[in-house]
């Protein structure tokens, strides 16, 4: 709630409702280009999507589902999506988590005042999501071969005795997924903590001085206190971008060995256009999608969001 | 009120800003980059409500531009000669570009916006028609002979009887080989030549032991192999009903028990990308390949090793009925589509060139390597000539011969769902998995697919 | 000297990122001046092709178009996008009320389904209005996401209230609070914002192929797909074509970097 307190002016309550609701007013008004965009451009689509995942059929021939869950019911039934599902929560509870907090313990590090070259660290870390996805994978792939770089590092220092056939096993194949996903997210959730560590008051972090923190308290106890908005903001926005991923697992390892690094929303491509087109059981994968993301969203700003 | 009307202004002044943005990219389009239009795409309206711009222009989609987008702009010139008027606008579309505009305006009803012609990949083919029709026109009324096509090219895009694609690109399979390598283990490539997979085996453990090179490569997970194999012996993945017929499949069985053979005994090298399937020969660590005859293309990248490179056709399964030594891998055909401006036009220009000019398919092949499916074309003397890459040998005439050989193979709607499934069963079995159950599985993968 | 030794874990734990941030890069740039064959063998060293790969790309595609038809729809997008978000983020937390929170978790929802689900309506949306192949079609989708309202939103948390409260009592109305001191005051969320959506906008490709059904209005990320899409790729000519679609927004982040830098002293105080 914004409140006016602090207004030297005594004003009367009628006054007071009249302000505050004309500011709640130009509030809204403030709003309505941005929800009007939403509103037409997405959850209009987003309401036809929702009716094509209660029709049942292929191509163009599509007919209402008897019944009419039947495609939430056969996805149940459905072995390649169900893999999906589980390759896609392993991404998530493993990479989400340790990219928020190299992120976190980067942007801590380039925001100190004496760090020298801080131009070239953070251009350096944040580079990797500007490059086109098409070399990115070709070099990754490249890397991870069988006779690749990597195995002849790994090689080189004892930490294995053969070479690891990266992309041909289930839990290497995904690990290169992880480690792709690593590389390319992290600097880019960096730029949100530093330019939230911009907003932050600096009066703080002189205080924590006085009061004798080392780098690890002020860093545990000052940054990440007053960053949390910003924490919650790309909690959010990896766990969906998670449960939404398409290019790393189409990039990267083709959804392979046998479907063991494949997406939900691979799977979901590969039944809208690259297999026979089936886009009402496509449309039924996007709204499993968008529950799953729903809930971990309510659940971190439930836990996040609380205005102290 | 005041805010609120400043708001307004706000809004205006975006919409405006948006419009004139609009506005300037489309004059900005044709106008500063010059030279990306031909003649005929420069006459395209600003709304795009529809790409043909009146007198003889035909739009068509198709990708490559050393290959498809170059025969198509022969065929216009030969068009040409005799149709002065004539102007075709040949617009570069990836394949997977091209098959999502496809689904795309098929599932939104926006068939206007759909090109004249379109090169359709030969495996997709029935998966297109049969789920949209209403995408094309068939080549019923064009008064094209298909049967100066070997039938399995046809077969593609054949769906109840009716011709829905005209052949253009082979995908005839031949087996490429290394001959400098096959000379240091004491062959030549006659020892492989008309032999069955065992001798196959035979053969290149011995070149690999003298020489330490293996024969083939190729995509770990992929069926392509496997696929080759089931159409040289005339099966496949599905009945003549288009029910899957993986397990219990005898043949597919020997296939994928020859592919694992092949694997562990080290002759083909498995890869986990195209981008290194195509380093393995390029870059010499193999001295072989089997795939359609495109393939060729890229061997002769590697130009340091011109003249050292042979073909000739794939071994035979070893007891296997109906087995030859023919196979196809891929290839790609023409069709018309249901929002042709000039049916009669489109039709009339693909049979005067693509299905009627022998002097078009002898210019496209000495400078892209097109290889005609058209019969007639064939026998032209162009085909016969010396190739100095493939030691001298006259590999488009060999390649067309393969090609009368090559059994048919019935994709149907389901090509890629059965195929994906096999690829699963295949990284399973290579894995240790049992193949009967493997198969079992994809068997009931494509039949829920399906269901 | 003491200081820098002091900071030695953070120093190597910085050039450990770099590296291994900045070597695919490395790889694009070195291959960018290698023959195909040297691309596919992985050679680390840069070569003497460069020359024959600018023609070669130049000869077989309009690079200037595509870059131009890529600039265009990327600038737009973020221009827009920018102000319709902030302005919007600069509401939901100004004029904060329980309504608006209500609203805000409606918004969210929008960004938590698959792109791929929501294409064939949206574009039978616009091909009823007559706007395929307009920019105005590829760029509308992209503009308001709930994304940079949140971001917006969030970070107006740390904008300080006592002086909204003085800009108030100054007589400044609303609007003008937020142009005139909102948004200097929030730089660095807006540069952050910028190259954010500039680097969506400028590789977003499903859509605008779709939309853009017509392919004299390619960009530069269907210009690369159409590279790879023949029976030979030329890999030092795909990989030059990667490189000069990478360059706009990593100029881009040098441009904007200044302003992550800047600290809050400067701004406000």
């Amino acid at each position: 709630m914004t409140t006016v307190a602090g207004t030297p002016r005594d004003l009367s309550k009628a006054r007071r409702f009249g302000l505050e609701g004309r500011r709640n007013l130009t509030g809204w008004a403030f709003l309505i280009p941005a929800a009007l965009l939403i509103g037409v451009m997405s959850f209009y689509p987003m309401v036809q999507a929702l009716i094509l995942s209660l029709k049942s059929g292929k191509g163009t021939n599509l007919n209402w589902a008897e019944p009419l869950w039947y495609n939430y019911e056969r996805l149940t039934r459905d072995t390649i999506f169900v893999q999906t599902v589980k390759n896609t929560f392993v991404y998530l509870i493993i990479q989400v988590p340790v990219m928020l907090i190299l992120a976190l313990i980067l942007s801590y590090l380039l925001n100190k005042k004496d760090l020298r070259f801080k131009a070239f660290w953070r251009t350096a870390i944040f580079l990797p999501c500007a490059v086109s996805l098409v070399s990115y994978s070709m070099v990754f792939r490249t890397l991870f071969a069988t006779d690749g770089f990597v195995n002849d590092a790994l090689l080189a220092l004892h930490l294995v005795d053969a070479p690891v056939n990266w992309l041909n096993q289930p839990n290497t194949a995904r690990t290169v997924i992880i480690i792709g996903l690593l590389w390319r997210w992290t600097g880019y959730n960096m730029v949100f903590y530093l330019a939230g560590l911009q907003n932050l008051d600096y009066a703080t972090f002189e205080a924590a001085k006085i009061d004798g923190a080392g780098p690890v308290k002020t860093f545990l106890y000052v940054t990440i206190p007053q960053l949390k908005p910003m924490i919650l903001l790309t909690a959010i926005m990896s766990t969906n971008g998670t449960l939404q991923l398409f290019d790393e697992s189409w990039a990267l390892t083709a959804g392979g060995p046998a479907n063991m690094s494949k997406t939900m929303s691979h799977y979901l491509y590969d039944v809208s256009f690259r297999l026979t087109p089936q886009f009402g059981y496509g449309a039924a994968i996007s709204y499993v999608i968008l529950v799953l993301v729903a809930i971990l969203a309510f659940i971190q700003m439930k836990v996040g969001d609380r205005r102290d | 009120m005041n805010t609120t009307k400043k708001l307004i202004w706000l809004a205006a002044a975006a919409a405006l800003g948006l419009s004139m943005t609009a506005c300037s990219s489309g004059d900005s389009g044709s106008g500063t980059s010059g030279g990306d239009t031909s003649a005929a795409g420069a006459a395209t309206t600003d709304a795009g409500t529809t790409t043909t711009t009146g007198g003889d222009a035909l739009v068509v989609w198709t990708w490559d531009p050393a290959f498809n987008i170059y025969a198509m702009n022969e065929a216009a010139k030969v068009y040409q000669a005799d149709h002065p008027d004539f102007q075709l606008d040949v617009q570069e579309v990836a394949w997977d570009d091209i098959q999502t505009k496809l689904t795309t305006l098929a599932q939104s009803k926006t068939l206007s916006e759909l090109p004249d012609i379109v090169l359709v990949q030969n495996n997709a083919f029935q998966k297109n028609v049969i789920n949209y029709p209403e995408l094309f026109s068939s080549f019923a009324d064009s008064g094209i002979d298909f049967s100066q096509y070997p039938q399995a090219v046809t077969d593609y895009s054949v769906i109840d009887g009716v011709n829905w694609g005209l052949p253009f690109d082979n995908g005839t399979a031949v087996a490429a080989y290394r001959t400098d390598v096959l000379a240091e283990a004491g062959y030549t490539i006659a020892d492989f030549t008309d032999i069955t997979w065992s001798q196959f085996i035979t053969l290149a453990e011995d070149v690999l032991a003298k020489t330490g090179k293996p024969l083939l490569s190729g995509q770990a997970g992929s069926s392509d192999l496997i696929m080759m194999l089931l159409q040289s012996a005339g099966a496949s993945l599905f009945d003549a009903d288009g029910n899957p017929t993986i397990a219990g499949n005898e043949t597919l069985k020997k296939a994928v028990a020859l592919y694992q053979e092949l694997v562990e005994k080290g002759i083909l090298v498995e890869v986990n990308s195209w981008d290194e399937y195509i380093a393995t020969f390029v870059t010499g660590q193999v001295a072989g390949t089997i795939n359609g005859c495109w393939i060729l293309a890229s061997v002769q990248t590697a130009t340091d090793q011109s003249g050292l490179w042979d073909i000739t056709n794939l071994p035979k399964m070893d007891d296997v009925a109906g087995a030859t030594n023919y196979s196809a891998n891929g290839g790609s055909s023409w069709a018309i589509t249901s929002n042709v401006s000039d049916y009669a036009l489109a039709a009339d220009f693909l049979k005067s060139t693509f299905a009627g000019s022998t002097a078009f398919y002898d210019t496209i092949l000495p400078s892209s390597g097109a290889i005609a499916n058209w019969l007639p074309a064939s026998k032209s003397s162009v085909y016969a000539e010396p190739q100095a890459f493939f030691g001298g040998d006259a590999i488009y005439a060999k390649i067309v011969e393969y090609a009368a050989s090559v059994p048919s193979n019935n994709t149907g709607a389901y090509y890629y769902e059965g195929r994906d499934a096999v690829s699963t069963a295949i990284t399973e079995i290579i894995n240790g998995a049992d193949p009967d159950t493997a198969l079992q599985t994809a068997q009931e993968t494509v039949e829920f697919a399906m269901g | 000297m003491t200081r820098t030794l002091r900071n030695l874990p953070g120093y190597a734990f910085l050039t450990v990122a770099a590296v291994l941030s900045l070597f695919p890069l490395y790889f694009m740039v070195v291959s960018a001046t290698n023959t195909s064959q040297d691309v596919l063998g992985s050679r680390l060293t840069p070569g003497t092709n460069l020359l024959q790969n600018v023609r070669d790309l130049f000869a077989t595609a309009d690079v200037r178009s595509a870059m131009w038809h890529s600039a265009v729809n990327a600038v737009a997008t973020t221009l827009v996008a920018l102000v319709v978000c902030s302005i919007a983020g600069y509401g939901f937390e100004i004029f904060h009320s329980k309504g608006k929170d209500r609203l805000m978790g409606v918004l969210l929802l929008a960004m938590m389904i698959p792109f791929a689900a929501t294409m064939i309506p949206l574009f039978q949306l616009f091909a009823d209005m007559g706007l395929t192949n307009s920019t105005l079609a590829v760029i509308l989708p992209a503009v308001s996401t709930p994304f940079l309202i949140l971001l917006f939103r969030q970070s107006s948390r740390n904008f300080p209230h006592e002086i909204l409260e003085a800009a108030r009592l100054d007589g400044l109305s609303e609007l003008m609070i937020f142009a005139r001191i909102y948004i200097p005051t929030m730089r660095s969320t807006y540069a952050a914002a910028a190259t954010i959506t500039f680097m969506a906008a400028w590789n977003n490709f499903l859509w605008p192929k779709v939309i853009l059904v017509s392919p004299q209005y390619q960009t530069m990320p269907m210009l690369i797909s159409n590279l790879t899409s023949g029976y030979v790729t030329n890999y030092g000519v795909l990989m030059l074509a990667v490189l000069l679609a990478s360059l706009p927004t990593v100029v881009i982040f040098l441009v904007l970097q200044r302003s992550f830098a800047e600290g809050i002293t400067g701004a406000i105080k």
